[in-house]
């Protein structure tokens, strides 16, 4: 039915109805008039005739509503009456229905909100068919399982091997955006043009990568991800077309990418092809590892079987080229979608299920007062059971009563969900995949409404079963209060507030224990000194930047502009920041007097090419030897600095200062360079992963191989005292003495260190900070449960204290028996929850960190905060009982 | 529910049937019809009629239609339909028989009953 038939129904149907009104009206208006006529010709006067006939027909309103319903008969009408009459009993108690559905709002509001993100990033559609055949491979190593191919590698698997429908490759590639504006950097990928046809993916608009961007001398061409079409063009469909300067090439903007594409551990601003054909590493054995695969398993070949083969393709290339693929050990394959959200997955959800705890403990709260309330109402519903409403009506109207609650919660929920976005996207974690098109669509709208229709169920069955259970008619014959079904409701009540005091106590130990792990997180040293220093990351054009005499040269006319900035102490370059997300540079090296064992055993470290001053400018202390000098050019000795992890793992019987070492950073071969100088370790990737092997080379003495690497992407980093003239000066100086000396140089926002720091511990930052306002939430709601019950028992039992303390019974004495009731609750509670909080800790263990999930501090300190806050709402509660006066009691039947 | 209640509906339901199978009547008429039929021995709660006068029209067993009172205003007359004169011989019949047998029930005396015990 199209909406405009449903409407035209709709609007008849109401229209129906107002003519059904009126001529009821009309007819029992005219009843009345018959028999007012009827009287007054018996006699009386028409006053009175008019009031006696009004009297004996009896409640007009009554008799309207009956006969509606014999006509009724449809659905709609029927819930309509329910949705009218509950309407009318909630606007009689304005306290409740003002906190049922805030406390709706807030809970499906949250739930909505952590469920739109899980969405955006873990449930959508990433734009892959058939993505289950997806695989994504790293080359593995002893020290680490995720590593790169080179790209003869590449191609060796590729041609080899006949598991795959295509094998794809992929190079992290961070050029230099320009057009007309200002030069950007952006972070993209250059791929082998195959790799459309392997996702299966489509461009949102314009074409895909085909066979013939591949080959040698194809035009240069570029697509756009979403975020930068976006930002960057506003969205206009004719860049389809235009030319665009990357790293001063000019390249066809050919398509732009869907908002769902992500790749694992890779930006995507811009793609690129690869175009591995033409590239001179195709054949240089011993070059540079920079690529990781992609492939699309053919139908009926499993994942293992890929492996096999591909391993054994991986064997054969090692006994071919002897001495080339050291400490390459094995591959790692694993499903692409999973890859992509793996780190983020386990917080994620861990977020989302706060959320909706909290959400059941608001429900559960919302029942424990509709159960109240039906025990208050028992007589009400009694009486309409008496006048011919079924049971089952009966229960429709709380159900319906809970709906009303529900929608309105849910509403309200949606509208702070959408207010809320905003903050929320600027909390949540850059880092997180596939967000910046997070947006409300058609199953976050069906989620909301599940929620909805849920808490419809939670908050009204309870009462609604009670209802069912409990014999109505003594409701009527007794007195309301001491009612029928009182025992089953109050033992309910306390069931489901010992069931709230359980959940919250588990939310509270999981925000325990990520609040334990951030706090030894955020203790731990990094290894330098981020107060006051600022960073900006730099991308030199191509042109005029091909050799490392250039770059020196460029380095050379920024410095005096860089020192003349107020307040600078010590600025300097670097290839990798420290804790620069999705940067990987490492090397293999060898103590010529300890060759390894076998080629696997060669050991790995972190390599950085660095100026003299970024030691100084980043604080990093030096433990022997010197710090380089502009002294160590090409012309003299090559020379390396090493972390003291490095010193102590691969020296430990003498001084590394004077040692040789041979490094494999280039195409050719391993060379040696003489270590300097020994600092302190720094954590390079990540706070969690202690401080690994270091190895730093003087920018004047890197490897004419690397040149490209760095021109792609380079560090300044400055010490600056902010009192000179400010931070906010300083950071648009620190720009500008880039730029004025190249403008063609592309310059990254300006970050100070301190953020970089902040930034790896942001999404830790982020889960703590919703699951630690849900605990709360949690831990609000649940006391308020335990108020509520104790306050309710009290009140109950108001005669029974009556009698008690006419008896002789002291107030210490009574105020100690409900004071045992909560205590008993709680401990039902705690136990529970402690049960499950230990159970389910598992599903946190990878956001642990110096802790285990079973931490026994975590979960004794959250259970002695609640069980606190609960004897403060118990003893609040219990203290009703002492203005108990026995008199009154007794009387107040 | 008590079983009066239950059972009431169904005899009002058949009164209505019988007052309306004399002639078309409003709703006033037919309450005035039961009483005159009835010897002004029943009593019926006024507005109780309407419910039940509805319930007989979705049933199909009246029809309504709007005309003038005998006091020149407009009001809804009621008339029986076929079916509704079909179901109203039923229920006589039912009526009857179960009225019969229950006065004879009602009616017998003790020695009816001891020589077959």
């Amino acid at each position: 039915m199209s909406v405009i038939s449903y409407l035209k129904s709709l609007t008849q149907r109401f229209l129906r109805r107002a003519k059904i009104d009126n001529e009821l009206e009309e007819e029992l208006g005219e009843h009345i008039r018959l028999h007012a006529d009827r009287l007054e010709r018996d006699g009386l006067s028409r006053a009175e005739a008019e009031r006696r006939a009004r009297l004996e027909f009896g409640s007009t309103e009554r008799f309207k509503e009956e006969c509606r319903e014999e006509l009724g008969g449809n659905l709609l009408d029927l819930v309509i009456q329910d949705v009218r009459f509950s309407l009318r009993t909630l606007r009689k108690s304005p306290a409740f229905f003002a906190v049922a559905v805030l406390t709706l709002a807030l809970g499906i509001g949250a739930t909505v909100a952590a469920f739109s993100v899980v969405n955006a990033v873990l449930l959508r559609s990433f734009g892959f068919s058939e993505p289950q055949r997806l695989l994504w491979i790293y080359s593995q190593r002893a020290d680490n399982p995720r590593t790169n191919f080179s790209l003869p590698e590449y191609c060796d698997y590729r041609d080899q091997n006949t598991s795959f429908e295509g094998l794809g490759a992929v190079a992290s590639f961070n050029p230099s955006l320009s057009d007309s504006g200002e030069p950007e950097r952006v972070q993209g990928v250059r791929i082998s043009a195959n790799a459309f046809t392997i996702l299966g993916l489509r461009p949102l608009i314009g074409r895909p990568l085909i066979a013939d961007d591949d080959k040698n001398g194809a035009d240069p061409v570029v697509l756009l991800s979403y975020g930068v079409w976006a930002r960057r063009y506003a969205k206009n469909p004719d860049v389809i077309g235009r030319s665009v300067n990357v790293n001063g090439e000019s390249r066809q903007i050919v398509g732009v990418l869907p908002s769902s594409f992500a790749l694992p551990n890779l930006d995507t601003d811009i793609v690129v092809p690869l175009q591995p054909e033409s590239d001179p590493r195709r054949n240089a054995r011993n070059s540079v590892n920079f690529l990781r695969m992609i492939g699309r398993l053919k139908p009926h070949v499993t994942a293992e079987q890929a492996h096999a083969e591909l391993d054994s393709i991986r064997q054969n290339l090692h006994r071919q080229y002897l001495d080339t693929y050291t400490g390459k050990i094995g591959l790692t394959i694993v499903p692409v979608t999973e890859e992509i959200v793996t780190n983020v997955r386990s917080i994620l959800l861990t977020i989302f299920c706060a959320a909706g705890a909290v959400l059941l403990v608001g429900c559960i709260n919302l029942a424990g007062i509709s159960l109240s309330r039906a025990g208050a109402r028992q007589r009400e519903l009694a009486v309409r059971t008496a006048l011919g409403a079924t049971r089952m009506r009966l229960i429709r109207l709380l159900l319906v009563e809970s709906a009303i609650l529900a929608v309105l919660g849910g509403a309200l929920g949606l509208i702070l969900e959408s207010l809320g976005q905003g903050m929320l996207l600027r909390l949540v974690p850059t880092d997180l995949p596939r967000i910046d098109s997070f947006a409300v669509d058609w199953k976050v709208f069906l989620f909301a409404s599940a929620v909805t229709v849920l808490a419809t169920f939670v908050c009204g069955l309870a009462p609604a079963w009670l209802l069912s259970r409990s014999d109505l008619r003594d409701a009527l014959v007794s007195s309301g209060r001491a009612s029928a079904g009182g025992g089953i409701q109050s033992r309910l009540r306390t069931w489901l507030v010992a069931g709230q005091i359980a959940l919250a106590l588990v939310l509270l130990a999981n925000a325990g224990l990520l609040f334990r792990s951030f706090a030894r997180l955020s203790g731990e040293q990094p290894g330098f000194e981020s107060t006051n220093v600022l960073t900006v990351r730099i991308s030199l054009p191509q042109v005029g930047y091909n050799d490392r005499e250039s770059m020196v040269q460029f380095y050379e006319k920024i410095r005096p502009r860089l020192e003349a900035i107020p307040g600078m102490q010590n600025a300097g370059l670097v290839s990798i920041l420290p804790l620069a997300p999705k940067s990987i540079s490492f090397i293999h090296f060898t103590r010529p007097d300890q060759p390894p064992s076998k080629p696997e055993n060669t050991p790995s470290t972190n390599y950085r090419i660095v100026t003299p001053d970024y030691f100084r400018a980043m604080g990093i202390p030096l433990i022997a030897g010197r710090y380089f000098t502009d002294e160590d050019d090409g012309d003299r000795l090559p020379v390396a600095i090493v972390s003291s992890a490095l010193a102590k793992n691969h020296f430990p019987d003498r001084s590394p200062i004077g040692q040789r070492v041979m490094i494999d950073d280039n195409d050719t071969g391993p060379r040696p360079v003489e270590i300097v100088g020994v600092i302190g370790p720094v954590k390079q990737t990540n706070l969690e992963t202690p401080a690994k092997a270091d190895l730093y080379l003087p920018l004047r003495q890197a490897h004419k191989d690397g040149v490209p690497f760095l021109r792609n992407s380079i560090y300044c980093v400055a010490k600056i005292d902010p009192k000179a003239a400010g931070i906010g000066y300083n950071v648009a100086q620190l720009r500008s003495a880039i730029r004025n000396v190249d403008p063609s140089v592309a310059v990254g926002n300006v970050r100070p260190m301190n953020e970089v720091l902040a930034a790896a511990l942001a999404s830790r930052r982020f889960s703590l900070l919703l699951v630690g306002s849900f605990a709360g939430a949690a831990l609000f709601l649940a006391a308020a449960g335990l108020y509520a019950v104790i306050s309710y028992g009290i009140q109950q039992r108001t005669r029974e204290i009556g009698v008690r303390l006419a008896l002789g019974a002291t107030r210490g004495r009574i105020l100690g028996m409900i004071f045992k009731e909560g205590a008993i609750l709680l401990v039902t509670g705690v136990t529970a929850g402690l049960a499950i909080g230990l159970l389910l800790a598992r599903f946190v263990a990878s956001q642990m960190y110096g802790i285990t999930e079973h931490d026994p501090f975590s979960f004794a300190i959250v259970s002695l905060l609640l069980a606190t806050i609960s004897l403060i709402a118990c003893w609040v509660a219990s203290r009703r009982s002492l203005n108990v006066d026995p008199v009154v009691a007794l009387r107040c039947e | 529910m008590s079983d009066e209640a239950e059972l009431l509906p169904g005899t009002l339901d058949l009164l209505i049937l019988k007052a309306v199978s004399l002639g078309p009547l409003h709703g006033y008429g037919v309450l005035l019809r039961i009483q005159q039929i009835s010897k002004e021995t029943l009593f019926i709660e006024q507005g109780a009629l309407y419910p039940a006068l509805f319930r007989l029209v979705r049933q199909g067993l009246l029809k309504t239609e709007w005309d003038r009172s005998e006091n020149n205003r407009r009001a809804k007359y009621y008339e029986l339909t076929a079916k509704g004169r079909k179901r109203l011989r039923e229920e006589t019949d039912w009526w009857n028989r179960l009225s019969k047998a229950i006065a004879t029930a009602l009616a017998a005396s003790p020695q009816e009953v001891t020589s077959d015990m």
